[in-house]
């Protein structure tokens, strides 16, 4: 079997027992759920919860490079560490978090694989204990790495010259028929629909349903080459409603199939669905155009 | 029993910090399912949909007292703790205090920003559900309320 492009920013969940304690790895977890860390999580890990501490509280924008640093600084988190993120839902808000950090430069950055599930299917120890964390400081970093961020402007332009675009929402919000997902109708839009000439490959697809860990590369190729024609040569944008799931796609374009120009359009369908004039289509893509 | 009023006071003197350990109580403090209910949750019934945990959620109404009947896996805390809330609160209430609590009780407990619009929308359905529910079963004799759920 091929390894990924860049395995090694994947741990998985025995590498994580054998590094619990070292003093140069910071364990992060992220989830969907507030209150799941304080239940129990793995000894020596951190919360970061994505939407009271990576998101600015009042404008619709990640917090800036201080708070950044102030945030890394109160989780024990110097510039050298190595952060290892793990959540619930797959790894969801952990590639979210992953990307933010990304976003700021932190150099060493990893995910474990299979995340909080399979942590806890191995039955390896969970504590409510709280870690233990170093006094250290973190340089406020420089200005966000917009390489791997997409900005609307920057998409619309994408479109029209028919760049890539991976739509990784469900096949009934790609093909305009709901304008939220189910029980979230406060992050809805005004239309309904996708950007044209976008694919759609649902985000969960590129894990394994029973242990949370990502496919082989050779399913994914399948998936996102073979299948949708996507090229890891071409720049290629990926979104999704908020620009979460979305940043769990662009981790395994960029990380796991080596697409190294991925952006995550985090505007999302959120911004682009209520914008006035922007292009929309309805109904299921058009049948692809196999990749070589 | 302590009213939604009174739960909800509690929440607002503590911060974000005291909110999520209340939480985390109420959490704790979900009674288990009775015996008589688990064979309608495990045919998937009363469940709450908007949820993207199962939540399972049957107000019932016997002889003029609300009754809260539920279950929320514990790897869905926060659901759980906030349907626990519920129980705390309404659970031996009249369906007269039901239909009179709250329109913003995320609010109210000043979990809105602590959540964000993504998180509080299953809890909001969680709440309508019930009010609902308890609205539609005080107007209901007990025993057609039962054979509605065969």
């Amino acid at each position: 079997m091929s390894t990924y492009a860049h395995p090694d920013v994947l741990v998985d969940t025995d590498w994580v027992a054998d590094h619990l304690n070292d003093d140069d790895v910071r364990l992060v977890e992220a989830n969907e759920d507030v209150l799941l860390y304080d239940t129990g999580h793995i000894p020596g890990a951190v919360k970061v919860d994505w939407h009271t501490e990576l998101q600015d509280p009042v404008q619709r924008d990640f917090i800036d490079e201080a708070a950044f640093a102030e945030l890394c600084e109160t989780k024990g988190i110097g510039p050298d560490t190595t952060v290892v993120f793990y959540g619930d839902k797959n790894n969801w808000w952990a590639c979210y978090a992953f990307w933010v950090f990304r976003l700021y430069g932190h150099e060493s950055l990893r995910v474990m694989d299979g995340g909080r599930k399979k942590w806890a299917a191995e039955d390896r120890p969970l504590t409510t204990d709280a870690p233990d964390l170093p006094t250290v400081s973190y340089p406020v970093p420089e200005a966000p790495d917009l390489s791997i961020r997409a900005f609307r402007g920057e998409v619309l332009a994408h479109q029209q010259q028919d760049g890539p675009m991976v739509d990784v929402r469900s096949p009934e919000e790609f093909r305009g028929e709901i304008t939220h997902l189910p029980g979230l109708p406060e992050e809805s839009s005004m239309r309904g629909g996708h950007i044209p000439g976008a694919r759609n490959v649902p985000w969960s697809n590129a894990v394994n349903d029973d242990d949370g860990t990502f496919k082989p590369r050779e399913e994914l190729e399948d998936l996102y080459q073979q299948r949708e024609g996507l090229s890891p040569n071409d720049p290629t944008i990926a979104y999704c409603r908020i620009g979460e799931r979305s940043s769990h796609t662009w981790f395994v374009l960029k990380y796991l199939l080596g697409f190294d120009q991925v952006k995550n359009y985090d505007g999302s369908w959120t911004e682009w669905g209520n914008l006035v004039g922007m292009p929309i289509e309805k109904g299921d893509a058009e049948a692809a155009t196999p990749a070589q | 029993m302590a009213s939604f009023e009174d739960i909800a006071a509690g929440f607002q003197m503590v911060g974000r910090d005291g909110r999520l350990e209340l939480l985390l109580e109420y959490s704790d403090k979900l009674p288990p399912l009775p015996e008589a209910y688990q064979e309608l949750r495990e045919a998937g019934l009363n469940m709450v949909h908007e949820c993207q945990s199962p939540v399972f959620l049957r107000p019932e109404v016997r002889d003029g007292t609300v009754r809260i009947i539920a279950d929320v896996p514990r790897n869905a805390p926060t659901a759980r703790a906030f349907v626990s809330i519920l129980h705390e609160a309404f659970d031996g209430a009249t369906p007269e205090a039901v239909a009179a609590a709250t329109d913003y009780p995320l609010r109210d407990l000043g979990l809105a920003n602590l959540l964000g619009a993504q998180r509080t929308q299953g809890l909001s359905a969680i709440y309508q559900r019930m009010k609902h529910a308890v609205a539609e079963r005080s107007h209901t004799p007990i025993a057609s309320d039962s054979a509605d759920s065969a």
